[in-house]
């Protein structure tokens, strides 16, 4: 350091310029290597679906026809022969024959293939239909997309914790709240752009396999109607899943901690919750994100609730969750995490 | 106008696990005029840390009043925020940035040119090696850019909290020289602080001793020094407990302490260093060394920190 050492030249800063956080902590989102790491590792597993998709979509062959033909001969005729056994013997099978049944009523007819649900049935090889598959694709983009962007939030933040370096952050910029405003806003557009990703990715994989392999159908009336609200509701939802690893970990200001808080609520909470209480369903974070998402919102089913009433007598009482109700909750619960983790930074003593 | 001033500022921190309240600060005055290099004293624990957190902001003080250039903190930190850079304890950075990346990004947060990046990271001679992730700096390189971060703002005033941590001798000697020059720029305020007492006597103009939280000593450092007893003597012998039970019980006044030579008593206001030889020999220890102390700035810390036997 001595040969170099010269003091540097004195001169008077310009006033901050607006929007400078913003633009730091963007530069950083930018540049953080998960970010990165996530992103190329999310179009190898794109790229690799839609291999597998092709390879498993398409018009079926005569071979594939007849392997399945061959298939359906062979099931029938093992059931068969179980049924001649069944025949010579009904009491192997049924124990003691009651009087007046035969062994045709123990035994039962032959089956057929439309009783074994065709031949069609058994191609596993069938043209893409992206009429069917469209919402459900991107209600399933969505939920992977929701997962990795709630891990994403939540080390976006932790790692200021685990390195400390949001103290030398501080340094530079002591209004707290304006700080954690920028981390979010940053988040958020971030979390949207992953969210608008994803969604495309989908897209683009359903265009590839339905102009390699897809049926010839029209596509229904208002499906790209349909299909575009679905995908801006799962746009919707990985946002709020980045906030709410976001904010989880702004309270406890650990990633670990957090993530592991996330995975016991998943796995423990709301799995647990779901046999022991299901009508608690309507306030778990997984049923309501599928609400939010899924063309036409949720019926939950309360098996553990029967309808006495005299139109639905005997049937589980059903509990709807629609878009807006399930979207509601989950930035409610989202703006309760990140109002409690900001108002702990606000006054916490920071070492 | 100062460029640092506390007030009976106290901090008393929770205690742990249900453990007792720990008061880091008791009514703690620090005044820190503008220009040269301030040094802040005191033991492990003395409060050095948590006043320079209560400067920043980053720690609430309970009661007192802190300033920064006559500007209230933490309120009007914002507004102040521009003219002061700091390291305290340990640089903190994202691990997997480049030392380039991570200056350029605080850069970017004050609107400071990426030119002033390159310039402070010549002044802590780190060019060479800015590209390299932070996580696989030396210790000494991760101070070094911490004193580049804190160079960053040119700030008028630069809070230095340790420094010389993680140092070679040739770091440390240049960290120094870039100190004093800065401070006898006319326009930078350096408060240093800490545990190296050469290092503040070296370099610093003033000086603040603090202990348990409170200040004991204050001024330039020569007062400081004047003010210190200068009949005070350095005794060692092999079983200090036992001989600083004997002089305890004399009335003397004394202050053990540790350095490189190892376990040492210093002994205040002795009038005849015969009566502390006779005293201990009478009880069968035998002195192997009496010293009669000079007036540096350590003596001083000690005898005014130091734990009375």
């Amino acid at each position: 350091m001595s040969a170099a050492l010269q003091q540097p030249p004195v001169t008077e800063l310009p006033p901050t310029p607006r929007g400078s956080l913003l633009r730091a902590e963007l530069h950083r989102f930018r540049a953080r290597r998960f970010i990165q790491v996530l992103a190329g590792v999310g179009v190898l597993v794109w790229a690799v679906a839609v291999v597998v998709g092709l390879l498993n979509f398409g018009e079926p062959t005569a071979a594939d026809r007849a392997a399945a033909q061959a298939q359906m001969d062979q099931m029938l005729a093992e059931n068969e022969a179980f049924r001649q056994d069944c025949l010579a013997d009904p009491e192997q099978f049924a124990g003691p024959v009651p009087d007046g049944t035969t062994a045709e009523d123990i035994c039962g007819p032959p089956l057929t293939e439309q009783d074994m649900g065709g031949v069609e049935s058994l191609i596993t090889k069938q043209p893409f239909d992206l009429a069917s598959a469209g919402t459900g694709g991107a209600l399933a983009f969505a939920g992977l997309a929701s997962a990795l962007a709630f891990v994403v939030g939540a080390t976006w933040i932790g790692a200021e914790w685990s390195t400390r370096s949001i103290v030398a952050l501080l340094f530079w910029a002591p209004q707290r709240l304006r700080v954690v405003g920028a981390k979010l806003a940053v988040l958020v557009a971030g979390a949207t752009a992953f969210g608008v990703a994803a969604q495309v990715g989908w897209l683009t994989m359903a265009g590839i396999l339905d102009a390699a392999a897809g049926l010839d159908d029209p596509l229904p009336d208002g499906f790209w109607s349909t299909l575009l609200q679905t995908q801006a509701r799962g746009v919707l939802l990985v946002v709020l899943a980045a906030v709410l690893g976001f904010g989880l970990t702004s309270i406890v200001r650990n990633t670990g901690a957090a993530l592991g808080a996330a995975f016991l609520y998943v796995v423990a909470v709301q799995l647990f919750l779901a046999n022991v209480k299901p009508s608690w369903s309507q306030w778990m974070l997984g049923t309501n994100a599928v609400g939010l998402v899924n063309e036409g919102g949720l019926t939950l089913f309360f098996y553990d609730q029967i309808d006495y009433s005299a139109e639905n007598l005997g049937e589980p009482v059903t509990y709807y969750l629609g878009h807006l109700q399930s979207g509601l909750f989950l930035a409610a619960v989202a703006a309760v995490l990140v109002g409690v983790g900001s108002w702990l930074f606000a006054r916490r003593d920071i070492h | 106008m100062p460029a640092v001033v506390m007030e009976a500022v106290t901090k008393t921190y929770r205690g742990r696990r249900g453990g007792p309240p720990q008061r880091a600060l008791d009514d703690l005055d620090l005044l820190v005029e503008e220009g040269g290099v301030h040094g802040f004293l005191g033991p492990n624990g003395s409060g050095k840390t948590t006043s320079i957190r209560v400067l920043l902001g980053l720690v609430a003080a309970d009661s007192g009043t802190a300033r920064l250039f006559d500007r209230p903190v933490p309120q009007a930190l914002p507004e102040v925020v521009g003219h002061v850079g700091a390291l305290v304890e340990t640089p903190l950075f994202f691990p997997n940035f480049s030392g380039r990346r991570n200056l350029r990004l605080l850069a970017e947060v004050a609107g400071v040119p990426r030119s002033r990046v390159e310039e402070c990271l010549d002044t802590v001679d780190l060019r060479e090696r800015a590209d390299d992730r932070f996580k696989g700096y030396s210790l000494g390189m991760k101070q070094r850019l911490g004193i580049a971060a804190a160079l960053l703002k040119a700030p008028r005033l630069l809070v230095l909290d340790e420094p010389s941590n993680g140092l070679d001798p040739a770091g440390i000697r240049d960290v120094r020289e870039l100190i004093r020059r800065l401070g006898r720029d006319g326009r930078t305020t350096v408060l240093l602080s800490s545990h190296l007492l050469a290092e503040i006597q070296q370099v610093a103009d003033s000086v603040t001793i603090l202990t348990r939280g409170r200040r004991v000593a204050h001024g330039p450092v020569a007062e400081v020094l004047a003010a210190r007893p200068t009949r005070d003597v350095v005794v060692r012998v092999p079983d200090r407990d036992g001989a600083a039970a004997v002089l305890h019980a004399a009335g003397f006044a004394l202050s053990p302490f540790d350095d490189a030579h190892g376990p040492a008593l210093a002994v205040h206001e002795v009038a005849a260093p015969g009566e502390v030889t006779r005293l201990l020999a009478q009880q069968g220890h035998y002195v192997e060394e009496l010293t009669p102390v000079h007036a540096d700035l350590e003596t001083a810390f000690l005898a005014i920190t130091g734990d009375p036997a």
